[in-house]
């Protein structure tokens, strides 16, 4: 069917207030890292101003930014690394191999994602507090992993199915082991699958917020823990906070744009599925 | 398969498995011991066994009932405000038109902004006196509403806030789902001299019954541990008017009663395992019956 002319102007009438709700937020903020502190505060709102970069030269060097910032790509590097390993096992294992209740396990899994991060977070900040494990990367590291992971699995199952049988088959047959077939043959293949699930394991360490502000004191302070002490108060620091915000969710749209068609396809994967 | 598959299966399976079951199922039953406890996190050697102590006091505490109530408004209002506008957009997007990929990648940013900094933008945003909305909001005559200080709006205002981040989930579900129904069937049905509301209503949507199933559920259970967006913009506030069962069981435990923070979570566990028991009727069925199983 021809899209009529009605058709293309009622489809505008819709998508532009759409558009205009979805993206003035990020707009919004954004043009206010760039603004300096009279611009900030005009009546009316300035649209349009002389961009400056002070806000984020103040971010930089009032605040040991730097030190957020290496906190949390150290834990959210060391959390796609780990769930990556995991998975990638798992996920082959549950693409490979049918055992007696294994789609009951497999929903298990993603069952673990369901339980509520504040019902997780209590215990596991008493059981830290007896580990000396507070306000460390591990102690971080371990919770993200799990709540990373499971999501790695399912995404991964769909990757490893795709691969022929056939190819792991003459691996085999050339005395590859298993695990070697896993390593030689499927991951290669499957690579794109686990750059996607490396990201997603990234971004769920990098926005994670309700463990990092309970587990993490001073040491191992993220940034989202940052961005929300800013927000406390919209008043003095409000250039500060729009560029610190700026940073934080930079990779965020960056990845989302560059992998939008995987990122479609991974997060639709559980719903559609089934 | 061969004979050795079933222990090379289990060898891949059982790292992932057990780091995944140890850190969610130990810190579980270890909650479940501490709130049969009167436990202050600042008195050590005060801590004394009341048994369903805890649970008790919940119930009879008016505030944990405020709060299951502040829950349940708040997470029916996001999720249909997000099912009925993520399944209009993706209706919308079924009939192909121009720039559509690039307007659909668009419309997904939110979901992959960092929740706390999305809240952010909008506080800035709803702040009475700074706040842009406000400015012009008054230039029509409509006045100054306290969007996160009076308790009326407050709920009103997360719930946008939630939506704005959610409903390109809904979206991207549905209409994932509509891509994949049969054409044939609308053709069908278009011979048949089904109107467009006849072939929505008596093929898409009993078609389409199952993901809508699943995506209302997912959101549901994900609305109702919300706590990031609440946080950073009323704190719970004003006065308890957002104060979700999460936000409270933070209070609770920021007080330092470990006892009671830890039955509020038990409590959570029950409702979110009984809504998962609901999700896991209506996923299984299916895939009984499914046919070789490809993404």
């Amino acid at each position: 069917m021809k899209p009529t002319r009605l058709r293309a102007v009622l489809t505008a009438t819709v998508l532009v207030p759409v558009l205009a709700w979805t993206l003035f937020p990020i707009y919004w903020i954004a043009a206010a890292s760039f603004k300096t502190e009279l611009a900030l505060y005009a009546r009316p709102p300035r649209w349009v101003f002389t961009p400056i970069l002070d806000n984020y030269q103040r971010v930089l060097y009032n605040i040991p930014f730097f030190q957020y910032l290496t906190n949390s790509l150290v834990i959210a590097v060391g959390t796609t690394v780990g769930s990556l390993v995991l998975g990638t096992l798992a996920g082959y294992g549950f693409a490979r191999f049918r055992f007696r209740g294994s789609s009951t396990v497999r929903f298990l899994v993603l069952v673990t994602r369901m339980a509520p991060r504040m019902v997780l977070v209590v215990p596991y900040y008493l059981l830290m507090q007896k580990l000396g494990l507070l306000d460390t990367y591990t102690g971080l590291l371990i919770a993200y992993v799990s709540f990373a992971l499971p999501f790695t699995i399912w995404l991964l199952i769909g990757f490893f199915v795709d691969v022929p049988l056939e190819v792991e088959e003459a691996a085999m047959i050339d005395g590859c082991g298993r695990l070697g077939v896993l390593l030689r043959v499927v991951i290669p293949i499957a690579a794109p699958g686990l750059v996607v699930a490396a990201i997603f394991a990234f971004l769920v360490s990098w926005n994670e917020f309700l463990f990092a502000l309970i587990l993490s004191g001073v040491e191992a302070k993220t940034l989202p823990v940052v961005i929300a002490g800013f927000s406390t108060d919209v008043g003095p620091l409000y250039g500060e906070m729009s560029a610190a915000a700026v940073m934080v969710m930079l990779p965020n749209i960056v990845m989302t744009l560059v992998l939008q068609r995987y990122l479609v396809r991974g997060l639709t994967l559980g719903a559609v599925k089934g | 398969m061969r004979g050795g598959a079933a222990r090379a299966g289990r060898g891949f399976l059982l790292p992932g498995l057990l780091f995944l079951f140890a850190i969610d199922l130990v810190p579980l039953l270890y909650s479940a011991w501490v709130s049969l406890y009167n436990w202050w996190l600042l008195r050590p050697r005060d801590v004394r066994f009341v048994g369903f102590g805890n649970y008790a006091g919940l119930a009879a505490d008016p505030e944990a009932w405020r709060a299951v109530v502040v829950t349940s408004l708040f997470t029916a209002g996001a999720v249909v405000v997000e099912f009925l506008a993520g399944l209009g957009l993706a209706l919308l997007f079924a009939q192909p038109f121009r720039f559509l990929r690039p307007i659909r990648v668009l419309l997904l940013l939110p979901l992959f902004v960092v929740p706390v900094v999305g809240a952010t933008m909008w506080r800035v945003i709803f702040h009475p006196e700074v706040g842009v909305l406000n400015y012009y909001l008054a230039q029509l005559g409509l006045g100054k509403p306290a969007w996160l200080s009076d308790p009326t709006l407050a709920l009103v205002s997360i719930t946008m806030v939630d939506a704005w981040r959610t409903i390109p989930f809904m979206f991207l579900v549905l209409y994932a789902g509509l891509e994949v129904l049969p054409a044939e069937l609308f053709e069908a049905a278009a011979v048949d001299g089904a109107s467009r509301w006849q072939s929505f209503r008596h093929v898409t949507v009993p078609l389409l019954a199952y993901i809508m199933l699943v995506a209302l559920l997912i959101r549901g259970m994900d609305a109702f541990r919300e706590f990031d967006i609440i946080f950073v913009l009323t704190g719970g506030g004003p006065g308890t008017a957002t104060q979700t069962i999460q936000m409270l069981n933070y209070r609770v435990f920021g007080l330092g009663h470990m006892g009671m923070a830890n039955a509020i979570g038990v409590v959570t566990l029950a409702l979110v395992a009984a809504m998962c028991l609901v999700l896991w009727r209506a996923v299984l069925p299916p895939r009984r019956e499914a046919a070789p199983e490809r993404p």
